[in-house]
């Protein structure tokens, strides 16, 4: 992809390669710049909860679902995959995101491939379960919208939907990829 | 309403703490003193996807899509104004926000293609981003069918977006 880019920007407008390259990476360094402050807070905050035995709780609470869903059997595990989707939910994306990490790394088995429930993971997290779309809501408000909230209703019901294909999809491709390996040891 | 949810549960998160006899400032530092470390080893897998996303954009190729998959998407019922949204929705949070924004302020906050271009905003995610940081700290060279499940369901979700739109 990057390629096929450098190479069409050759023909177009070499003088801009390198600039908006540099650009670019200025971006994500000030993007990470306001991310460090932003997880600060939320770490900060994550600590909290996981020393009080909240996120113990919170993960109880959860488990029978995060069971079914990831077939995970670890109370560390669940604790983090709890706290990420409950960030979600709650439209913080930036304070899932450090736990979403930290799941990652103890669902990891070092096979190099990723297994059923990382992609389940970042599936979930790629569909998007938040239940207040509070960004969005603030910039229609700021457009002038008579109503910002009515898409509040179409977007909950969207997003629950694209999330339950996803699970049932990567279940679903999880239970072939399962037949045709067995296949293949007959 | 939404504005006093997360206030009310920092506050109530404070009084539990206490209640628990826990020490909230040293718990508070020692999760926060993971910040830095956790910015800089994500650092250089953002840069880089920015980086192929500015090429993307300033090299022609995503208007040139645009106009390909127009067509495409317009079949779908998916109006194609937002074409350029939905192709850059995956790949970047600020980009995408933008665009929104453009979105709102030409066709009207409250027109049919703004509030398709919310509810779309709003029930996706910037997979290739989230994939890339939620990988980028494992081992995993392989990512078997994470993205394509991924993309599949975003492109589900917006066609349906588009028709709720026009019922609710």
């Amino acid at each position: 992809m990057m390629l096929a880019s450098m190479l069409v920007l050759l023909i177009v407008n070499p003088s801009a390669m390198l600039s908006e390259m540099i650009g670019a990476s200025t971006e994500a360094l000030e993007l990470c710049i306001e991310l460090c402050a932003v997880y600060v807070v939320w770490l900060g905050f994550i600590e909290l909860i996981d020393a009080s035995g909240l996120s113990n709780k919170l993960a109880k609470l959860l488990r029978p679902l995060i069971k079914k869903i990831f077939k995970v059997d670890n109370s560390e595990t669940e604790r983090l995959i709890a706290l990420n989707i409950s960030a979600n939910m709650l439209g913080v994306g930036n304070a899932a995101t450090p736990m979403g990490i930290r799941a990652m790394q103890a669902l990891d088995d070092k096979t190099g491939k990723a297994n059923f429930a990382m992609i389940m993971l970042v599936v979930i997290n790629a569909t998007s379960i938040q239940l207040l779309p509070t960004t969005v809501i603030g910039l229609r408000a700021s457009a002038g919208s008579e109503n910002p909230a009515d898409i509040i209703l179409p977007t909950l019901i969207v997003t629950v939907t694209t999330t339950i294909i996803g699970i049932l999809l990567v279940h679903g491709i999880e239970k072939l990829r399962k037949k045709i390996k067995g296949k293949k040891k007959e | 309403m939404s504005a006093y949810i997360l206030p009310i549960l920092f506050i109530l998160l404070f009084i539990y703490c206490i209640y628990k006899r826990l020490n909230t400032y040293d718990h508070f530092v020692k999760g926060a003193k993971g910040a830095i470390k956790l910015v800089v080893d994500i650092f250089p897998f953002i840069a880089s996807i920015m980086i192929a996303v500015a090429l993307l954009r300033v090299s022609g190729i995503t208007s040139w899509l645009t106009q390909l998959l127009s067509p495409i998407f317009n079949a779908l019922g998916v109006p194609p104004e937002l074409t350029e949204l939905v192709l850059l929705r995956p790949f970047t949070g600020s980009g995408s926000y933008a665009l929104l924004e453009d979105v709102l302020v030409t066709y009207g906050a409250d027109s049919y293609i703004s509030r398709c271009a919310c509810v779309i905003m709003g029930c996706s995610e910037t997979i290739f981003y989230v994939a890339t940081v939620y990988f980028s700290q494992t081992k995993v060279k392989k990512l078997l069918y994470a993205i394509p499940v991924a993309l599949l369901c975003s492109i589900v979700g917006t066609i349906l977006a588009c028709l709720l739109c026009r019922v609710i």
